[in-house]
């Protein structure tokens, strides 16, 4: 048994200066505190407001007091709540940061209230359960992101090639790559790359070229697994495309060009690896772009993975709290909320029907195709989520970095993200 | 003897000052060293420990490397921004024309923010498109990564934060050579000094009692630096600028274990006391207060 603290008592304290305790409505109104991440007067702000104000002329006894802030802020702040016992009673969380919470006791288990609903009509409720080693559902997907291959039209015309297509292979992608590099400006060093294979976020670099090479981060038993051959020709594959073809900007140039999400939309790199939300900085480009399966590794494979946003409810939520977020859970799911989500851009819906309905697959802009999104949702595997994930993939990003940029051999680089990584997830223990 | 009256009117009129002291900085004190023998994810309820956290970082290769980091880091700033600024102060002792500007265009940056001073940053050291590599090819010298390269980061970093706070030390160093009587140049003149030799003999010690301030001050800013390369290189690359604060930061903030980094900021205190103390037992060599 532990002692209640200085720290958690001041914490106490200064919320219990700052809002009342657990709606006790007398009217036989619930009311509950919905909390979540967005830019403030943008389109995911807006439609999140509306979505809510609707939910309540649906729900008139549910009363819903709205918490939003930037993606930063909205955790630092999340943390401080949840020390004081004022986090919302249900949150948008970060698909990745899902088990950090949940393996910290601050997530309700969802598996009854989820009984209401059929699983298999929504993307993603088998990562979040995959996610958690008995299997408990802490979250409910809220809107899937998942990467794929984004080539810019134009300049594949320009150079002549044929589009992308899902019998691709690296060896192909490396091909078309070279033919797509350019010094337009004569100093001997290209300034238009055929494709970006480094970015600091590594779901989108080498995390699915380690796996497509027929490696893993994790193994089923949740053990760092990255220091293995595949995973070497992996990381071996960027460093060609890097540093012998040149066919990719390397570390520094990602950076000094601006970081890896500007190269694409500024017409900078004909293909990346994207997340769906990469549709909306693309679009920012006024690109002609188009999207197709990731290549297949020397195996076949792909390395898809997805991120799960999630929709979580605070375990420290009274039961008639948690039920009427479950009920905001449910409305966000149904096809209505979907769609009007769908149509801000800025992920794919978990929501079955409206994902194979024209409000998603055909919204009348680039990229067409949109299928290989879904086709990729259906196979990918999870983060390699846990409680310590930002720790772990921390450690694990440093050294691979350092092997990315030719500061340290690949061999090396592999065993120090192997040792640190699962030193972080072997110092964790469950609180609570 | 003061009367009962007297101390309770004293004690009344102090105790804001009071309640500050003791509720924010007596009070978070004495938390944080509690806090230090616990494993505290800041969700869950603090759990008693021990030594574990401080033993911790005895093996903790990276929080020694932020330590290193942090020390490179101090023997470039703290020399150069000291010389910089008391030559900036003596140069601009002078009575001629736009002092006011140029005094006022050496503060600018130190009342900018972080975030534009990495934007000005970014347009002399960006590897592509920076002044600096245009100037370095001038010499025919190959441009360099600058912030992007593990051997330069924190040499780009000290250069850029003398230039943001060198102004500020300026400043101070500016007072102090007001403040040297005028006879004592007048005496060296007579006595046949030369500018090097009036600089030597007269300016630097009677700036003394300023230049172990700005010294004092210079040391305690670099070791409690974190804003700087929170924007700049948010520890990069590879972890090369990962300074001793945005370490503690991490693993307070962003990695659930304020027990730990507890830990790291006292061990940060009493590597910050131990320096200050040996500065001020040293100062008593070569300071000189008249």
């Amino acid at each position: 048994m532990r002692a209640r603290t200085p720290a958690a008592l001041i914490a106490l304290l200064a919320m219990a200066a700052c809002g009342s305790g657990p709606a006790a409505e007398s009217d036989g109104r619930t009311t509950i505190t919905l909390g979540y991440y967005a830019e403030a007067g943008g389109p995911a702000d807006g439609t999140m407001r509306k979505l809510v104000a609707d939910f309540m002329k649906a729900n008139p006894t549910v009363n819903v007091k709205i918490e939003s802030a930037a993606y930063d802020e909205f955790y630092t702040r999340l943390r401080t709540q949840l020390a004081g016992r004022k986090a919302p009673d249900v949150w948008l969380s970060d698909g990745a940061l899902v088990q950090e919470y949940a393996g910290r006791k601050s997530l309700r288990d969802l598996n009854d209230l989820a009984k209401s609903l059929n699983a298999d009509d929504y993307y993603g409720i088998d990562l979040i359960r995959k996610s958690d080693p008995q299997g408990r559902l802490f979250g409910f997907p809220q809107g899937a992101q998942t990467a794929v291959l984004f080539y810019n039209r134009t300049m594949f015309k320009q150079a002549g090639l044929a589009e992308p297509t899902g019998e691709w292979t690296y060896d192909d992608l490396m091909a078309a790559a070279k033919k797509l590099t350019k010094d337009t400006n004569g100093d001997g060093k290209p300034d238009v790359y055929g494709f970006r294979s480094y970015s600091k976020s590594f779901t989108e670099s080498w995390w699915p070229l380690v796996k497509a090479f027929g490696g893993d981060i994790l193994d089923d038993g949740g053990k760092v697994a990255v220091d293995s051959q595949p995973a070497r020709d992996g990381l071996n594959w960027m460093l060609k495309a890097m540093h012998e073809e040149k066919v990719s900007p390397d570390v520094v140039t990602t950076d000094a060009l601006g970081g890896s999400q500007t190269l694409f939309p500024s017409g900078v790199v004909a293909m990346q690896l994207g997340i769906y939300a990469r549709i909306q900085t693309a679009a920012q480009g006024d690109i002609d772009f188009g999207v197709a399966p990731m290549p297949k590794g020397p195996g076949g494979k792909r390395g898809e993975i997805a991120n799960i946003n999630s929709w979580v409810i605070n375990s420290a939520s009274a039961d008639p709290q948690a039920k009427a977020a479950w009920k905001w859970i449910e409305f966000f799911s149904g096809e209505g909320p979907q769609t009007a989500w769908t149509q801000i851009g800025e992920a794919v819906p978990i929501n079955k029907k409206v994902a194979a309905s024209p409000a998603f697959l055909e919204p009348g802009k680039p990229p067409a195709g949109r299928q290989v999104f879904l086709d990729a949702l259906a196979v990918a595997d999870d983060l390699g989520l846990n409680p310590v994930w930002s720790e772990y993939t921390g450690a694990l990003a440093k050294p691979i970095t350092s092997a990315l940029s030719k500061e340290v051999p690949v061999d090396a680089a592999l065993k120090t993200a192997q040792a640190d990584a699962q030193a972080a997830i072997d110092r964790f223990t469950p609180g609570g | 003897m003061a009367s009962l009256r007297d101390r309770l009117w004293a004690t009344l009129f102090a105790s804001p000052y009071l309640a500050h002291l003791i509720l924010l900085t007596a009070w978070p004190v004495l938390a944080l060293a509690y806090l230090s023998f616990t494993d505290y994810d800041t969700v869950s309820d603090p759990e008693w420990v021990g030594l574990d956290n401080y033993t911790r970082l005895l093996g903790d290769e990276a929080f020694w490397s932020s330590l290193g980091n942090t020390g490179v880091f101090a023997l470039l700033y703290v020399p150069a921004q000291t010389v910089l600024a008391l030559v900036l102060a003596v140069a601009l002792n002078q009575k001629i024309r736009f002092i006011p500007l140029l005094r006022g265009a050496y503060f600018v940056p130190v009342v900018s923010s972080w975030v534009v001073i990495a934007y000005v940053a970014d347009s002399v050291f960006n590897p592509r498109t920076g002044s600096a590599n245009t100037v370095l090819g001038w010499f025919g010298i190959d441009p360099q990564a600058w912030l992007n390269s593990p051997a330069l980061v924190i040499p780009t970093l000290a250069a850029v934060a003398v230039w943001k706070g060198v102004g500020y030390m300026m400043v101070l160093f500016l007072a102090a050579l007001q403040a040297i009587p005028q006879e004592r140049y007048e005496a060296a003149m007579v006595d046949g000094g030369n500018a090097w030799h009036r600089f030597r003999h007269i300016t630097v010690p009677g700036v003394s009692g300023t230049t172990f301030l700005v010294l004092v001050l210079s040391t305690i800013t670099t070791l409690q630096a974190f804003e700087q390369v929170y924007v700049m290189t948010d520890g990069g690359p590879s972890g090369a600028s990962e300074l001793t604060v945005l370490y503690m930061y991490r693993q307070g903030f962003q990695f659930f274990q304020l027990g730990y980094a507890a830990a790291i900021a006292w061990v940060l205190f009493a590597i910050i006391l131990l320096f200050t103390l040996v500065q001020l037992w040293l100062q008593r060599r070569w300071v000189h207060y008249a």
